[in-house]
């Protein structure tokens, strides 16, 4: 049809808006004109998303759509390609933005910071927008120099010794893992001469340079998304960074690679997988789950809690690849016959994603708000947070129950659904750890909201001069924490959208 | 920012590896350096590649340089993306107290450097600039375009820098606008080729020639800007950190 034809042509502007704002952004000396300007593009973003994902669902189940960028079709051009999957993730980036920007202009009040911040948040969105819609290779990597270059100046942002440490750290490993990934995608491009994610899966073959490539690229994309010995740098950069920055690092920038990792495995180089090599990640993904949470149990500053919940919380993500090698799937870009269970397990790990970045993003705004009121995060000294931060601590225990799966929250349907994927495939040793990670996550949940709600013995008065944040600050993050638990709730809509990227069936869904 | 990090941290924890484990990982890498040979050695060379293709459509991307044409043709969005890359590095490096001056290059007379420097200046930063101009037009034909000639006309830069009289002011509007001058001209153009062709980035060919050289120009200019405020931030941190050592 001519009119959704019309709305595919928008798709460059999902790389170009965020450019624009960004250089309006570095161009305008008016703190007022760079909120109005880019919560405007913000709003701009989310509609053309909107409308690309009312095209795709138009289009039906499992459909993508490709974008000759200049004219020329891979592979002498680069194409961008939208499917289920990808504009899932465009609608949660452009959500996520939209609020984060709005609370971004009520943290950022000195121009001095702000000048700086505005037009890097800019083109982290426009590089993380640039890595879900690539069809290319050698694009991507592009892409990932932008999410990585813009989330280590955002980082650096704070200014203190810490951050800067952090920042400089986590430059050097995502430098390293741009380079692993380069390699990588120059090996595949030695072997089959081309660079199209679509055409490099239909002439893979499974040799030793296409396990080469695919070991670098993965080395590389794990070390962005910090899966388990590889996550070192993460909870000193997610610490660190300005609170909004938090968000969007733990929401989406580590969920970017992640989403990578699944087009090259599940996908581009699936005919080079292994099912060993699926189950070793899937082992990497457990042990994440239960030592983010140890780690976070034993962690000393809130923000670092959050953080170390973020390395846990990406070990589920990880079940997906041993659930999809026991069922064999593959994703709708180069479409075939999905398995049941398979595309259940992917449409479980995308329900996950999504409570995951709502919850974590509401957490770490509301550790933000903490902080900036009592002017330190250390969890022991947070006594009578409650009673002086009512809306903060409220969000932080509202994300809480997602991040711990308990019903009715998005966390508990996710989890629900892994759980389902994992008992269907038989491979039930998986249950235990989600089980156990989400007991552990209670725990470090909990012991911060004993320590915020406990009373405060006679000292009502002196050395509690918090001062108060503007309301907006707070409600930015309870909006967040209620989409989180509003996402439980609304389980059915959410689902259906995910039908037409993971293709479930009526079973994957039918149980709930 | 880093560098003043760099000077100032003098190795506190860095413990030194031990010698086991520096043979360890001598003998993982070289295990998986001769894996990698292997596996290249073992495995064929893909027999067209894209060399093939990109000079087949040589003739209708404007240019007659291969390179150039791949650059700001055939995989134009890259390069779009890649100047979006440095503009990250500009903004991050940027200073963020605002001025009142308006002007870019400021020339402090009461330095006095000696006439020799000042004549050589005088050929040199003109000289440079014109081999930059140079490069960029040559590009369309032969090896050469937006980034080289960006880095010879920030050399120019360096060397006024270097003599010690003139100073740039990158807080001005000029500035700014010289540091996103590239990305938003390559953003205007994409835009405009997406009205007139329906595609975006999509050049109509028989104007393909000047809207590349366009966005060459803009690119350029960016580039050398944001060169050379690389060179000049981290010039004065370096010269900060001397002077805090020194007392």
């Amino acid at each position: 049809m001519m009119s959704w034809d019309a709305v595919y042509s928008l798709l460059p502007l999902v790389v170009g808006l965020p450019l624009l704002a960004a250089i309006a952004c570095a161009l305008l000396d008016s703190h007022r004109w760079r909120v109005g300007l880019s919560i405007l593009f913000a709003f701009l973003q989310l509609s053309i998303v909107v409308m690309l994902l009312l095209a795709i669902q138009h289009s039906g189940a499992g459909a993508s759509y490709r974008y000759a960028l200049g004219g020329w079709g891979a592979p002498l051009g680069i194409d961008l390609v939208v499917d289920g999957l990808a504009i899932i993730l465009l609608l949660i980036t452009a959500l996520l933005v939209l609020i984060l920007s709005i609370y971004s202009a009520q943290y950022f009040s000195a121009p001095n910071k702000a000048a700086g911040f505005w037009p890097l948040w800019w083109l982290l969105v426009a590089g993380l927008n640039a890595a879900f819609i690539s069809a290319d290779a050698f694009n991507i990597y592009v892409a990932l120099e932008i999410i990585g270059l813009s989330a280590v100046a955002l980082v650096a942002l704070t200014g203190t010794r810490a951050a800067l440490t952090a920042a400089l750290r986590y430059a050097l490993v995502g430098l390293l893992g741009s380079l692993c990934y380069l390699l990588g995608v120059a090996l595949l491009y030695r072997a089959y001469g081309t660079l199209d994610l679509v055409q490099l899966a239909s002439t893979v073959q499974a040799n030793p340079l296409t396990w080469a490539s695919l070991a670098l690229i993965s080395v590389g994309l794990l070390l962005k998304t910090a899966l388990l010995p590889l996550h070192f740098w993460l909870p000193s950069a997610h610490a660190s960074a300005p609170a909004p920055v938090s968000a969007v690092l733990s929401a989406l920038v580590v969920k970017a690679s992640f989403y990578l990792l699944v087009r090259f495995w599940l996908e581009v180089l699936a005919p080079a997988t292994t099912e060993f090599a699926m189950n070793f990640l899937g082992l990497l993904g457990a042990t994440a789950i239960v030592w983010g949470c140890i780690a976070a149990f034993r962690a000393s500053r809130l923000k670092l809690l959050v953080a170390y919940s973020t390395v846990a919380q990406l070990g589920y993500l990880f079940l997906l690849f041993p659930l999809a090698a026991a069922s064999d799937i593959s994703v709708p870009l180069i479409d075939s016959v999905s398995d049941v269970a398979g595309s259940a397990a992917l449409a479980a790990v995308i329900y996950f994603i999504i409570a995951h970045a709502l919850a974590k993003a509401a957490m770490f705004l509301a550790a933000g708000n903490i902080q900036s009121c009592y002017g330190h995060d250390t969890i022991d000294k947070l006594q009578g947070a409650a009673r002086s931060q009512p809306i903060a601590v409220f969000t932080f225990a509202i994300a809480g129950i997602s991040l711990i799966g308990l019903p009715p929250s998005g966390g508990f349907i996710a989890k629900w659904l892994l759980l389902n994927s994992a008992i269907q495939n038989g491979q039930w040793w998986w249950v235990i750890v989600m089980l156990v990670g989400g007991l552990l996550a209670a725990v470090y949940i909990g012991r911060v909201l004993t320590i915020a709600f406990a009373q405060t013995v006679a000292q009502s008065g002196d050395k509690m001069s918090t001062h108060l944040l503007p309301r907006g600050l707070a409600m930015c993050g309870l909006v967040l924490a209620i989409s989180a638990v509003l996402l439980g709730f609304n389980a059915e809509p959410v689902l259906a959208l995910l039908e037409g990227s993971a293709q479930i069936s009526s079973m994957g869904a039918g149980g709930l | 920012m880093f560098i003043s990090l760099e000077f100032q941290q003098q190795n506190t924890n860095e413990k030194e590896l031990s010698r086991v484990t520096c043979w360890l990982l001598g003998a993982i890498i070289t295990a998986l350096s001769i894996a990698l040979t292997i596996a290249l050695l073992v495995t064929d060379k893909a027999v067209p590649g894209l060399a093939d293709l990109a000079a087949k459509n040589l003739d209708i991307s404007g240019v007659e340089n291969p390179v150039t044409a791949v650059l700001l043709n055939f995989r134009s969005y890259d390069t779009l993306l890649e100047i979006a890359v440095l503009l990250i590095v500009a903004v991050a490096i940027l200073p963020t107290q605002s001025s009142t001056t308006t002007q870019f290059l400021s020339v402090d007379d009461k330095i006095i450097i000696s006439p020799v420097l000042v004549g050589l200046l005088k050929w040199l930063v003109p000289l440079a600039i014109l081999v930059g101009g140079y490069l960029l037009w040559t590009g369309a034909y032969s090896p050469g375009g937006a980034f080289q000639a960006g880095a010879v006309v920030a050399g120019a830069g360096v060397a006024l820098s270097l003599a010690g009289r003139h100073d740039f002011l990158w807080q001005t509007t000029k500035a700014r606008v010289a540091l996103n001058l590239g990305l938003l001209v390559f953003l205007l153009v994409a835009a405009a080729n997406a009205i007139v062709t329906g595609t975006s980035l999509q050049y109509p060919v028989e104007h393909a020639g000047w809207l590349i050289l366009v966005v060459e120009i803009a690119a350029t200019l960016s580039i050398a800007a944001i060169l050379l405020l690389l060179f000049v931030r981290l010039k004065k941190i370096a010269e900060r950190s001397e002077q805090e050592i020194n007392q």
